[in-house]
């Protein structure tokens, strides 16, 4: 097999491992944990027949394990059952929010990289200098922040107080046309910017250390030797292979970052899968709780997978490890 | 007096055997940091407000006719939307937060350690244990966290236990890397050599090895088990019986008080931030004075 492809195959098996884990994760706890399984399928309200005819339709009153091979089959079929609340299928009720919150945690993830570069070498290029020991207390802060407090912060300042920004939801009813689109933007901007104020910390943290120790390996040496402007050392040459690792933590951090999105979309009432999961918390509406984590889980491990493939076509090196 | 077998290693940390020389050079080499002790400072003052707030003030739970007053002389911090004063508020959310904290963290550790130098110890089982240790961390882990708190109630028992069923991975993979490097010295082979047991090994030789790294893990769950715990708390999954910081927020959310007194929101934050901030800058402040590399002196 040539080697790119075995590369492909072995990042696409992972991917999948991944996503059979998390779904065993999910279903071994619902089953697991204290209290009736049949309380995250059917809800206590309905009506007996209902409820029986639910039950056995996941086939809670098989054994385990024909539940479990029932559970995958129907997760398979794109099926996370009903929503107790809203009386759809759980998967409808995702699909519709799912756009926002891929719309929050990109917009986030851009912003964050299209400040952080810049910043990180700034501060790498003057190691001990003002602005690096600026950015390292800001880097610690800035992890160190609890998304929501950012949230409110920013929601009551430029919100409630500077009136710049609209305050909550995505999108303002009656609004049509090319101004949707501003629309939209101006309501992005205030949960994207809370995302992104707890994220850079870390960031602008990592690229500075692979940064300086790129800076310091004999190519960049040989590069100042010859005579290349610093800049070009700095961009050309070391930035490159910092980017490297820095993007794999980001990828290794997106797991986090929806956690973020979570919490952000509930402090701006933005109507993504964060904020629905919220909701869900109110009503114990037990399908949409598991189906967004089994849904985040699959965007988390595609963009992870869609991440080391451009890598691994870029990246001659990264297709052997 | 100090063999050290690792400094022959390079990129390895220095395993001093000499223990109370090794701990006393780095609490010297931490007391001269600044930031490092004032942290250390501000970490000991929360923890004394937690566990003397009953002293201080009494568990905020009446109401008060006087609502959502700004802050003033006779209360330090405002009062919230059912008129409870949020300095008592935020004295008590320390308590609960530091009690989540420690005994999640304290959890966490135990299973994470466990798992780590055993997998580091018998090469057999690692395969499996980094596997699963890289799948649990590739997850969305606060959703996760959120399903089970809310099909198993919320209660302080399932916070600390869901936070620490879901942070240990964590742990593993930072304890796992350093136990991986220290297994292979040679000393771990003349330890195997004397023909002590496996029990004896790993806690003669092997733990001592990753301490410092265990310390470090400690400080940093610690701390993000207080974000994971306000996480839960904000979306109304924290104990309603007890103040926390993350339920100051929700409520403040929930009636809307956000918008219009600032302080209910901006005290507790302050609080949550202080703590994670300062337990950070511990952690780099001792990895700094243990690493004889970086210590100035």
């Amino acid at each position: 097999m040539p080697q790119v492809l075995r590369f492909v195959v072995r990042r696409v098996g992972r991917a999948l491992l991944t996503l059979w884990f998390a779904a065993t994760v999910t279903f071994l706890l619902l089953r697991l944990l204290p209290g009736d399984p049949a309380l995250a399928v059917a809800s206590p309200n309905m009506t007996p027949e209902a409820r029986h005819t639910l039950l056995q339709q996941y086939g809670l009153d098989e054994s385990l394990l024909a539940q479990y091979g029932k559970y995958l089959w129907q997760l398979l079929h794109g099926n996370l059952g009903i929503s107790f609340s809203q009386q759809v299928p759980v998967t409808t009720v995702l699909m519709e929010r799912l756009p926002w919150t891929l719309l929050l945690t990109v917009s986030s993830l851009l912003v964050t990289v299209a400040v952080g570069i810049p910043l990180g070498v700034l501060a790498a290029t003057r190691p001990r200098g003002f602005l690096d020991r600026l950015v390292q207390v800001g880097g610690v802060v800035g992890q160190s922040l609890f998304v929501p407090s950012v949230g409110i912060f920013l929601l009551f300042m430029l919100g409630l107080q500077l009136h710049w920004l609209p305050i909550g939801g995505a999108y303002s009813p009656g609004v049509y046309g090319f101004a949707w689109y501003g629309d939209v933007l101006q309501h992005l901007v205030l949960p994207c910017f809370s995302l992104v104020l707890v994220q850079l910390g870390s960031y602008v943290l990592t690229l500075r250390s692979t940064l300086i120790e790129s800076l310091g390996e004999d190519y960049c040496v040989l590069a100042q030797a010859k005579g290349l402007p610093n800049r070009k050392v700095v961009w050309k040459h070391a930035l490159r292979n910092a980017l490297l690792p820095t993007t794999t933590l980001v990828g290794l951090q997106l797991g986090f970052l929806v956690g973020g999105a979570v919490l952000t979309e509930t402090v701006f009432a933005y109507p993504g899968i964060g904020r629905g999961i919220y909701e869900a918390v109110t009503r114990l509406d037990f399908p949409v709780l598991q189906g967004a984590f089994v849904l985040l889980a699959a965007t988390v491990v595609l963009a992870n997978v869609l991440t080391d493939l451009a890598y691994g076509l870029l990246d001659p090196r990264v297709r052997t490890t | 007096m100090t063999a050290t077998p690792a400094s022959a290693v390079a990129g390895l940390e220095t395993v001093t055997t000499d223990q109370v020389t090794a701990a006393r050079a780095t609490w010297s080499a931490f007391r001269r940091n600044p930031l490092g002790v004032a942290s250390l400072g501000i970490l000991a003052v929360l923890v004394l407000v937690g566990v003397c707030a009953p002293l201080i003030a009494d568990s905020p739970s009446g109401y008060g006719e006087q609502v959502l007053q700004a802050p003033s002389g006779a209360h330090w911090f405002g009062t919230d939307n059912l008129g409870r004063d949020i300095f008592a508020e935020v004295l008590w959310g320390a308590r609960l937060s530091i009690v989540i904290a420690a005994l999640s963290s304290a959890l966490a550790i135990l299973i994470g350690v466990l798992v780590a130098v055993l997998g580091a110890y018998f090469p057999k089982t690692d395969m499996v244990i980094g596997t699963v240790v890289d799948l649990c961390l590739s997850l969305p882990v606060l959703p996760l966290m959120i399903l089970v708190a809310a099909l198993a109630g919320p209660s302080l028992v399932t916070v600390v236990l869901v936070i620490a069923f879901f942070s240990w991975p964590e742990v593993t993979r930072v304890v796992r890397s350093q136990a991986l490097s220290v297994v292979r010295l040679p000393y771990m082979d003349a330890a195997r050599l004397t023909g002590g047991s496996h029990v004896w090994i790993i806690r003669k030789h092997l733990l001592p090895a990753v301490a410092p790294v265990i310390v470090v893990s400690v400080v940093l769950t610690a701390s993000r088990a207080v974000l994971s715990a306000a996480g839960l708390a904000f979306l109304g999954l924290g104990d309603p019986n007890s103040w926390s910081w993350g339920r100051i927020l929700y409520e403040a959310e929930q009636s809307g008080a956000m918008s219009s007194a600032w302080w209910t929101t901006l005290f507790p934050s302050l609080a949550m931030l202080a703590l994670v901030v300062s337990a950070t800058l511990i952690s780099i402040a001792y990895n700094d004075a243990r690493n004889p590399r970086t210590r100035e002196d």
